[in-house]
């Protein structure tokens, strides 16, 4: 039976043709949309976790208070303890120590006139570290448009759009202008090695990266740094282990009064990242359920069309001996042949635009010049696993439904109504 | 040939509903059949030929009295028992010949075989045989739309007769046909009828198919008018 329904199918394009193609949109647009979406909330999840919150960041009370405002004066001391015993109580994690700093770029000119300024973002790692890890998690050998990551003391890393702007090149010389820890002034040169580009407007525009080292000289902050970073082993967020690692080290210090005393926060309590990691979970099944109820609504209407131009067939089919409800299992069965068929096609096209997305991306840079949001500036789409059943299943599903409503007119009918559709 | 009652119509009344009211088809209808006749319900449009066929057929119940087809009360049967009676032991054949054009000739007349659960090879056996009875085996391959109106009735009878059913009901089989495939299908049944004792069963108001039948029931609104039995012919004069 399945053969001579494969047959028809396969014969009669009114029957298949339509619903394949109908379902084959479908599906390819919830997977393409689906995928993009996902990599370029991803991409901004992970961006944001790599470059800021970590996947666990501990800070001061005072300066989790004012974090927006760099303030370094409110950072955490005597952090070589505090990371080291980071590292034996929550091995799982990666600890990092980084110190950001806001100021003043002068560039010179050979003369040792200012040939020009600009307002900078910085951003101290421990480059010189094996251990650390951040050359790689910021993917700074990839960002490096020109020259080399610093190598010694007092080299910098600054954003090739910042280097373009201020007239840069490799070699240069540039003065950094700010204050101390403690309030005071300072001023402290570095030679570029190299300029990067992150691919973020907010990083590329006053990017300037140096040694933890070299911060805590110029800022006064001897066994400080502003945030300790931890990043987890796997490399993914996981809530849940988090907010156990969070819980564990913040009772330690909860009976404590001092404002300065270390805090810790998850990435979703960062950034305001808690409703838009909740809505990166919903949105896949929120787009499946969307999906499936608009493809029931059309195919339910094709499949209707479908029933009212096969009611003669019927008729001579309940005339050689079918039961009605023979009729519509072999409807249904053909509704999931179609649907597989739609299926996968819609997902191999998906798939196909999924996997162009990701290596070649959409360039929004050119409309990202003024943002100071942490999102890249290419968005690409991220291939997933579940990407193969989540147009799938519900391409398959949503044809069946469609046919098991339009199919109950088969019931509605009566025999011998049915029969007479015959009598041309 | 035996002369056990294929057909029992006993006190046969169906009524539909229409607006407040309701339409009497068949009143108080009291008629029988037997294996192997060559009879035809015969009258003009709305005397209740086809609501006849229809309940003879276990598509439709009788309001009031008992229909009993192959010793079976089709007011009795569920949806189910009334799929098989027809699967088993009838066959149709329709004014249209309504194939299904999606399908070979071939694949029309097997369809009912499949439904039988049918092993291949004894589809394809029966099949051909039953082409061969009505003189299409050599058109096998194609699809309806290549052959003709009396080719395509050909094969709705070879379809019909594929599975070898005690009772055959033929709604004005000939209505789309011309004069002489008009008598070359009837004569086709004729002979099937006598090779395989095979009952036929016309609703018909065509005067080439009555030349043919043994025997006439003619309705008129509803009611039995005449039982005629004539007799047989095998072939037209």
């Amino acid at each position: 039976m399945i053969k001579f329904l494969v047959k028809a199918i396969l014969r009669d394009k009114n029957r298949s043709l339509l619903p394949i193609i109908v379902i084959s949109i479908g599906v390819f647009l919830t997977i393409s949309l689906s995928g993009y979406l996902r990599g370029v909330m991803g991409d901004m999840i992970d961006q944001t976790a790599r470059f800021e919150t970590g996947h666990l960041k501990v800070m001061t009370r005072a300066y989790a208070g004012n974090k927006d405002q760099m303030p370094n004066d409110l950072a955490l001391l005597g952090v070589n303890e505090l990371t080291q015993s980071l590292r034996k109580e929550f091995p799982n994690y990666q600890w990092v120590e980084r110190i950001r700093f806001g100021g003043l770029i002068d560039a010179p000119d050979a003369e040792g006139e200012s040939k020009g300024q600009g307002p900078s973002a910085g951003l101290a790692i421990e480059l010189f570290s094996d251990n650390s890890g951040e050359v790689e998690r910021l993917n700074i050998p990839h960002s490096i448009v020109s020259g080399r990551i610093p190598q010694k003391a007092k080299e910098a890393l600054i954003g090739d759009e910042f280097a373009r702007k201020l007239k840069l090149d490799i070699g240069d010389e540039i003065t950094y202008l700010g204050t101390t820890m403690n309030g005071s002034m300072t001023m402290e040169s570095f030679t570029i090695s190299g300029t990067v580009r992150f691919g973020m407007a907010a990083m590329d525009k006053g990017a300037v990266i140096i040694d933890i080292s070299d911060a805590r000289n110029m800022l006064d902050m001897e066994n400080g740094a502003g945030e300790i970073l931890g990043f987890s082993d796997e490399g993914v967020y996981f809530d849940e282990t988090a907010k156990q690692t969070e819980q564990a080290f913040n009772a330690y210090y909860a009976n404590s009064n001092d404002t300065f005393a270390p805090v810790m926060f998850r990435l979703r309590e960062q950034n305001n990242m808690a409703n838009y990691l909740d809505y990166v979970d919903s949105f896949a099944s929120m787009f499946v359920v969307i999906f499936v109820i608009i493809m029931s609504v059309v195919l339910w209407n094709t499949g209707l069309i479908g029933g009212l131009r096969r009611y003669q067939e019927f008729g001579i089919r309940l005339a050689l001996g079918e039961s009605k409800g023979h009729i519509y299992r072999t409807l249904l069965t053909e509704a999931v042949l179609v649907g597989i068929l739609g299926s996968l096609a819609g997902t191999s096209l998906g798939l196909a635009a999924v996997l162009y997305l990701q290596v070649h991306g959409i360039d929004i840079s050119g409309m990202m010049s003024g943002t100071t949001m942490m999102m890249p500036s290419v968005l690409r789409a991220k291939f997933t696993t579940d990407l193969l059943y989540i147009g799938f299943i519900p391409g398959v599903a949503a044809m069946v439904a469609g046919n098991m409503l339009s199919g109950i007119g088969i019931y509605k009918r009566e025999t011998a109504t049915l029969f007479k559709e015959l009598e041309v | 040939m035996s002369h056990e009652n294929i057909i029992s119509i006993e006190h046969v009344s169906k009524r539909f509903p229409v607006g407040d009211g309701e339409f009497t088809a068949l009143s108080d209808i009291t008629i029988y059949f037997r294996r192997g006749e060559f009879a035809g319900v015969v009258g003009p449009s709305g005397s209740g030929k086809t609501t006849l066929l229809n309940i003879i057929g276990s598509l439709d119940t009788p309001t009031e009295g008992t229909a009993v087809v192959m010793g079976r009360n089709i007011s009795n049967l569920s949806h189910k028992e009334s799929a098989r009676l027809r699967n088993m032991h009838l066959g149709f054949i329709f004014q249209v010949y309504n194939l299904l054009p999606v399908y070979t000739v071939f694949e029309n007349v097997e369809f009912a075989l499949i439904l039988q659960h049918k092993s291949a090879a004894e589809r394809k056996k029966a099949v051909m045989e039953a082409l061969e009875w009505v003189g299409m085996a050599g058109m096998a391959r194609k699809k309806p739309s290549k052959i003709s109106g009396g080719e395509g009735q050909r094969v709705a009878i070879a379809r019909a007769m594929v599975k070898r059913p005690d009772l055959v009901l033929a709604d004005e089989p000939t209505a789309n046909l011309d004069a002489k495939n008009a008598h070359a299908i009837i004569q086709t049944m004729k002979n099937l009828n006598r090779e395989l004792h095979t009952t036929f069963l016309f609703s018909t108001h065509d005067e080439k198919v009555m030349s043919y039948l043994d025997r006439m029931v003619h309705l008129e609104d509803g009611k039995v008018a005449k039982d005629e039995f004539i007799k047989t012919k095998t072939t037209k004069p």
